[in-house]
């Protein structure tokens, strides 16, 4: 899929060489790897493989080597709309769905009431998420599905161009991680947005995503997830994790690869 | 030193109260002075409560024992002092939490004991001292000078605009650091700014309720409002209103024959005694 900008740009972003460092450990080793634009994009790994810190690199919000390219955005970073994975809040707090909406967009404060204009703006989207019902419930009130969903109407409500989502099955049942994702699907067709999920669950990577990054502090391997999600890839990446591994150490990691520094589906 | 408006605001107060003990200068001050820090104590102790602050402002309400101790030793005002330490350690909190990988807790405890044991070395250095730290361990509300009062004045105006930019921001904030900055807040601009006001409203407020009763001037009013409130935005407004009825009727109270109690802490009681009644309309809310 291309974009007016760029037609020439199958990727969102491209990530050539990155390295993170962190009290001399390194957390990302080498990473090159690409998100197609438009697409739905998943990174895999076990904990401590470095997902949440390669997300962090496309924030900004770590320091790293290497480059990092946006490629076809009208300004040099496309607007991100983000989903954690929690929110750290004090579940007594009074906060509702409407105000923790608002709180993201309207400039007068909170304590005035949220304004109509953004009323009319929100709203329509909380239904989108089947969640308008919960406007004036208050955040710590609500189950994980339902706070899930919330945050993504939250993220939804930047109109973003790159969307990163971590973990966003965690902590809710199966069904409501389900009817997250086809949320998700039917908005990025709708809204056209680039996506990016950091999932341990492999099966809303083969239902959901067209693209996988099976990450084990460096890349094992990259494309499609029916054609490179194969035993020994899922034997690399979720093998055994005991700090950094030696050079060589994983059989069929991307350092054994001969051509490139990362294996890219052909 | 007199000032004009504070003159003038303290005839009006003897006027609007005709109470006998309202008469007297010092009670207009010591009123006046609640009615300013009341309103910044609250909506600071609203999001002290929310985003688990108290123990910051625990340790800020403590450098007033290194504020005066270093007054002393340096020959300076503990008034200038004071308020100057309690930036310090404020920035220095969140200074160091950014940089190093400490919990937020073990940071704190860590500046808190700082200033507690600063302030004690002095004390047992110049036995005089203690006469000045017991005047901060307890507050003394009714000595605020009209100097001190034009500095909540300016303290107030700032701590307003600064709300009124930064109060939505504070909620996201609060909520999720990635998730603000993805929204494209300025994340440690606010988280800055808030620390400094907070060091100085609750160094303020040392000087109406004290050392040991500053936390709870600051959430109580808070916490109570939060049992009765349905939202944020209500529950600010509820703690504004629970702070100021307390702190006017925590006055008139101590300044009563029959009572004749300290002022710090009988706002605190008053305070208390609100939060007990919301426990009431809360349980009765839920069933």
């Amino acid at each position: 899929m291309t974009h007016p900008l760029c037609p020439n740009c199958a990727h969102s972003v491209s990530f050539e060489h990155v390295y993170v460092e962190h009290d001399g450990i390194r957390i990302l080793d080498d990473i090159c790897a690409s998100i197609p634009r438009g697409e739905c994009t998943a990174i895999v790994g076990p904990n401590g493989a470095g997902k949440t810190t390669m997300v962090l690199v496309l924030l900004h919000e770590i320091s790293y080597r290497g480059t990092v390219t946006f490629h076809g955005y009208a300004e040099s970073r496309p607007r991100v709309g983000y989903v954690p994975q929690s929110l750290s809040f004090d579940r007594g707090m009074p906060l509702t769905v409407l105000e923790f909406m608002a709180a993201f967009h309207q400039k007068k404060p909170l304590c005035f009431g949220v304004s109509r204009a953004q009323r009319e703006r929100l709203l329509p989207l909380l239904e989108k998420t089947a969640c308008s019902h919960l406007a004036n419930r208050p955040l710590g009130a609500l189950s994980g599905g339902e706070l899930q969903r919330v945050m993504l109407s939250a993220a939804l409500s930047q109109e973003p161009e790159l969307l990163i989502l971590d973990e966003p099955a965690s902590g809710i049942d199966f069904k409501g991680g389900e009817v997250c994702c086809e949320l998700l699907d039917r908005f990025r067709k709708e809204k056209n947005f680039t996506q990016l999920m950091i999932t341990h669950d492999l099966s809303t990577v083969a239902a959901h995503a067209s693209h996988v990054i099976c990450l084990n502090r460096r890349i094992v391997a990259e494309g499609n997830p029916h054609r490179i999600l194969t035993p020994e890839v899922l034997a690399a990446t979720f093998g055994p994790h005991r700090g950094v591994p030696a050079p060589g150490a994983i059989p069929g990691t991307a350092q054994n690869l001969p051509d490139s520094c990362c294996r890219k589906e052909s | 030193m007199e000032l004009g408006f504070v003159s003038f605001f303290c005839e009006l107060i003897g006027k609007v109260i005709p109470l006998e003990c309202m008469q007297m200068r010092f009670m207009q001050e010591a009123l006046l002075g609640l009615i300013l820090i009341a309103p910044m104590a609250a909506v600071a102790g609203t999001q002290v409560v929310n985003f688990r602050m108290a123990f910051f402002s625990d340790a800020i309400g403590h450098s007033a024992f290194a504020g005066v101790a270093f007054g002393l030793l340096c020959s300076v005002s503990p008034d200038l002092t004071m308020p100057l330490l309690a930036l310090l350690v404020g920035l220095g909190i969140m200074a160091v939490k950014q940089r190093s990988g400490l919990s937020t807790d073990t940071i704190i405890g860590v500046f808190f004991s700082a200033v507690v044991a600063a302030g004690l070395a002095v004390v047992s250095r110049y036995p005089q001292a203690a006469r000045d730290m017991q005047m901060f361990l307890y507050g003394d509300i009714l000595t605020i000078s009209d100097a001190e009062i034009a500095a909540l004045v300016g303290l107030l105006a700032l701590f307003l605009i600064f709300q009124y930019f930064s109060f939505n921001k504070l909620i996201c904030v609060g909520l999720n650091l990635q998730l603000a900055k993805a929204h494209r807040i300025h994340v440690m601009i606010h988280q800055y700014l808030f620390a400094a006001l907070l060091s100085l409203i609750v160094i303020f407020s040392v000087k109406a309720v004290g050392v040991l009763l500053v936390t709870a001037m600051l959430i109580t009013p808070a916490a109570a409002a939060r049992n009765l409130a349905s939202s944020y935005g209500k529950m600010l407004w509820i703690s504004v209103l629970i702070s100021l009825v307390c702190a006017v009727a925590g006055l008139l109270l101590s300044a009563q024959d029959w009572m004749r109690t300290a002022a710090g802490a009988t706002i605190v009681l008053c305070t208390c005694a609100v939060f007990c009644v919301s426990l009431l309309f809360r349980r009765r809310t839920r069933s």
